[in-house]
């Protein structure tokens, strides 16, 4: 059986988590975010930084009310490692 | 991180976000009281007060429109975060819209008034079920199927009483789903989902 190695830039708690919270939405905000992981501000902004730079996510900044506001979304080459990653978990799994 | 454990977070993520609170029944509730009010008054004009124009009070929905217009992007711009579901929502009311503005538009274009109501009736049936299918949520479905039932014999009354059968079609389709949608916002809201 053919052995897959986990993407470091998935295999991080938090990182995993917003991917997987990003999977299943079409978009969300950086404070529903930081509510479903529990994680802090600055924390979470450094990995979703990360996840952007490997190109997996997608960062949208606007104004609303005066107020800034974050927006996050997976993008296609995000969709496709996190399915790799997860085969990779299944793989592993089944040894 | 284990395997198992990337898993479990994954699987425990997912279920985070299906869980959000979504339909809070606003809208249905909206437009199911102004459509009944419109049909009430017209149907009112009619037959209490011999005035043959009470089809005037229809024109106050484009104001509402424009209202729901703000409304909406004011939500949106609320709104944490926008799942598929969302998405598919809005494009089946806005189809219904189109849909609906073409059907009175071909009815008065050929003069048919009579047409109109069974046909607005079969238009409100689509969007309605296609919610309840999309929320998973029956109350919508059985909404729809009441529209559609309710469009069949409107077709075999005529004299302003269809105008009734349409206050009829937004109670079943929108007001009581409004209102248990409502519930269903409250109760998720205060166990903290």
């Amino acid at each position: 059986m053919e052995f897959k190695e986990l993407d470091p830039i998935l295999h991080s708690q938090l990182r995993l988590a917003v991917m997987s919270l990003l999977i299943s939405v079409k978009e969300a905000e950086f404070t529903f975010l930081k509510e479903k992981t529990n994680a802090t501000s600055g924390n979470l902004s450094v990995q979703i930084s990360k996840l952007k730079e490997a190109g997996y996510i997608e960062i949208i900044k606007q104004f609303n009310n005066n107020y800034p506001q974050t927006i996050c979304k997976i993008t296609p080459e995000g969709i496709t490692a996190f399915e790799n990653y997860v085969k990779a978990l299944q793989s592993y799994m089944t040894l | 991180m284990t395997e198992k454990e990337s898993l479990e977070l994954i699987t425990s993520m997912i279920n985070k976000a299906k869980n959000k609170v979504s339909e809070t029944g606003t809208l249905y509730l909206f437009w199911g009281w102004l459509i009944l009010i419109c049909c009430i008054v017209e149907f009112s004009a009619i037959h209490f007060f011999n005035y043959a124009n009470g089809y005037y009070i229809w024109f106050s929905t484009w104001l509402f429109l424009i209202y729901q217009f703000f409304f909406l992007n004011k939500k949106k711009k609320e709104r944490k975060v926008k799942t598929y579901t969302d998405e598919i929502n809005i494009f089946v009311w806005i189809v219904f819209f189109i849909c609906l503005s073409l059907v009175i538009f071909i009815g008065i274009r050929f003069q048919k008034p009579e047409m109109i109501y069974p046909l607005i009736l079969v238009m409100y049936g689509m969007p309605t079920f296609l919610s309840g299918i999309i929320l998973k949520f029956k109350s919508l479905v059985i909404g729809g199927v009441c529209c559609w039932i309710l469009s069949i014999f409107s077709v075999f009354i005529t004299g302003g009483y269809q105008s009734l059968f349409l206050a009829a079609a937004v109670i079943a389709a929108w007001i009581i789903p409004g209102y248990l949608l409502r519930k269903n916002f409250t109760k998720e809201k205060a166990n903290g989902v």
